[in-house]
């Protein structure tokens, strides 16, 4: 081969090499955007699931002592939201708040045992305002549950890019931080199941 | 909201996929959204007025069965129209690991993409090998949804992640109203069992009734075992001993109507199915119309009853068991009532009404999380997009 055929050669290589590179980037950098878009949409449906909490409390469905202990759950959750908006500008879900939300979880599978759901069902038509509420909590505990997984499998799916070594030298990903998976306890009560 | 919905499968022939993709276009048009279901189909056959035809489907040896599938680039440049025209908010594809429209539409679409996942047996081989090519199309999949918990062990081994296990659906009314026919009901005397499927097929398990029917006579010698399905009854009544031929009766293919009907008439449905099913949608019809059932325990058939509380189960492949469960459960009447209204409440949970929220549920999930997202989550395949954008004289960065 002459010089000229190796230079032909070595710029070849040199542009798919740099088209390479540019579509990985573009790639990922679209994967950063769905896990920033599905981390959005989780926080969004927390606050929804913790509203919703309290709207249950205040229609005065359940007794006071269930009441309280939903209050507390739902309005811890909302605060630790406010603390965390920072946070989730800058892709984070932190432990803390991951417990947080584990513990509505747990109060509302608690307070809404199966036996009281089947009560409350059974004492609806007297109290329909009460219901609805249920329903509003019972819709934002399946679509947390969704806002989740979704965002789960982004983050799957951007680290599974990460982990590719043209992404590693060339560091295309930038600054942008690893995302984590998002893990809380979000099972709804037995009775909704 | 604007759903374009993607399945792979002709129209031109009856499938477990094709009726879930109808139902669901059928149910979400009726809750006011706007739905083009694109499938393959013949040109003459007669097609509901959302579905648009994404040509002739071709039988293709595929994944270990034959499967009337559709590719090309003709076939591209029609789902590539179609989803240009549609201007979806979103595309449901389903089976989109089929070398057919869906992995097509998956590779073109740029809008949201949901997808749903049918089988629980992949070709791990072939997805193996084109993985590296096929992969960054996944990643466009922005909420996955598995109809079984086989198809959900299924996904998260091949593709990670973890899918959202919604069932197919019935619509229950359509069963539990169904009208009896007194000529399949039972009697004491003579009680009606209903065996449904192509009775060829061993692995739908007519060779083990056929081998329980002997014990079963024994005990009930006037019992009727109406069979239902495609197939040559001839290969059926050559496996049984010549005095027992009489207590098959054979009806046939049956139109919907007739199926529902016959599961509202009998007293017992029988799945003696041996395997290879992932979930089990005959059962919840059976249930839903009130039927009793007893079903080999396959981990589907299992599943789909409640652990067994909502349907009596026995030793799959095993036809001492199957004789013994179903003489017991033909000679107690209120205990197969008890069973019988057992599955009709499990049943409920695979309405078509609360299945069709858990999907809508999900769309405006997968839609709030591409909204909030800076830049658009599923832009076109880089340079092919622009060229194809540059083809149809559309300007503007794709990013």
């Amino acid at each position: 081969m002459t010089r000229s055929d190796w230079i032909f050669a070595a710029v070849g290589v040199l542009v798919a090499l740099g088209w390479y590179l540019s579509y990985s980037a573009a790639r990922l950098d679209r994967l950063h955007a769905r896990v920033e878009g599905t981390l959005a949409a989780l926080d969004a449906q927390l606050v929804r699931r913790a509203e919703a909490t309290l709207e249950l409390v205040n229609s005065a469905t359940l007794d006071a002592a269930s009441s309280l202990m939903l209050a507390s759950a739902a309005s811890d959750s909302l605060a630790m939201s406010e603390l965390a908006e920072a946070d989730i500008e800058s892709q984070r879900f932190g432990h803390d708040r991951e417990s947080v939300e584990s513990d509505l979880t747990e109060a509302l599978t608690q307070v809404l045992g199966e036996e009281t759901l089947a009560h409350l069902a059974r004492e609806g038509a007297a109290d329909s305002d009460g219901l609805q509420a249920l329903g509003r909590v019972r819709a934002t505990c399946l679509r947390v549950q969704l806002a989740r997984r979704f965002h789960n499998g982004a983050v799957t799916d951007v680290r599974m890019v990460r982990r590719k070594w043209t992404v590693r030298v060339f560091r295309l990903a930038g600054h942008a931080a690893m995302p984590q998976t998002v893990e809380f306890r979000d099972a709804l009560p037995a009775g909704w199941a | 909201m604007r759903v374009g919905i993607v399945c792979p499968y002709s129209f031109d022939i009856p499938g477990g996929v094709q009726y879930h993709v109808r139902d669901l276009a059928e149910i979400l048009i009726a809750r006011g959204h706007q739905v083009s279901v694109l499938a393959p189909a013949d040109d003459e056959t007669p097609l509901p007025p959302y579905v648009v035809s994404a040509g002739r489907a071709i039988p293709v040896r595929y994944n270990g069965s034959v499967a009337r599938l559709n590719f090309g680039p003709i076939t591209n440049a029609r789902v590539n129209g179609w989803l240009d025209r549609g201007r979806f908010d979103l595309i449901h594809i389903h089976e989109p690991i089929t070398p057919s429209i869906g992995s097509l539409a998956l590779w073109a679409a740029e809008c949201p993409i949901v997808a749903t996942f049918h089988t629980s047996n992949l070709r791990s081989r072939a997805m193996q090998v084109s993985y590296p090519f096929f992969r960054p199309s996944l990643e466009k999949i922005l909420g996955r949804i598995a109809v079984s918990e086989d198809a959900r062990r299924t996904v998260t081994t091949h593709f990670g992640g973890e899918p959202v296990v919604i069932p197919n659906g019935v619509y229950v009314d359509r069963f539990a109203g169904a009208e009896v026919n007194p000529s399949w009901q039972g009697t004491p005397e003579r009680p009606t069992v209903a065996f449904l499927g192509r009775m060829a097929e061993p692995r739908k398990g007519m060779p083990v009734l056929a081998a329980a029917l002997p014990a079963i006579r024994r005990e009930l010698p006037g019992i009727r075992v109406l069979v239902a399905g495609p197939g040559d009854p001839d290969e059926v009544r050559a496996q049984l001993r010549p005095e027992d031929v009489d207590a098959l009766e054979f009806l046939g293919a049956v139109s919907d109507a007739d199926k529902a009907s016959l599961l509202r008439s009998v007293d017992v449905y029988i799945a003696p199915n041996t395997g290879g099913e992932s979930f089990g949608i005959i059962l919840i019809e059976a249930m839903a119309a009130g039927a009793a059932v007893l079903a080999s325990d396959i981990p589907a058939f299992v599943r789909v009853l409640d652990a067994g509380k909502a349907g009596v189960t026995f030793r799959n492949e095993d036809p001492a068991d199957l004789a013994a469960q179903l003489v017991a459960l033909l000679r107690d009447g209120a205990a197969r009532a008890e069973v019988a209204a057992r599955g009709r409440r499990r049943a409920d949970v695979f309405d078509w009404g609360v299945v069709a929220d858990q999907i809508a549920m999900v769309y405006e999930t997968v839609l709030e999380g591409a909204a909030m997202a800076r830049v658009p989550v599923t832009g076109p395949q880089r340079v092919i997009g622009r060229f194809r954008r540059a083809a149809r004289g559309e300007s503007g960065d794709d990013g």
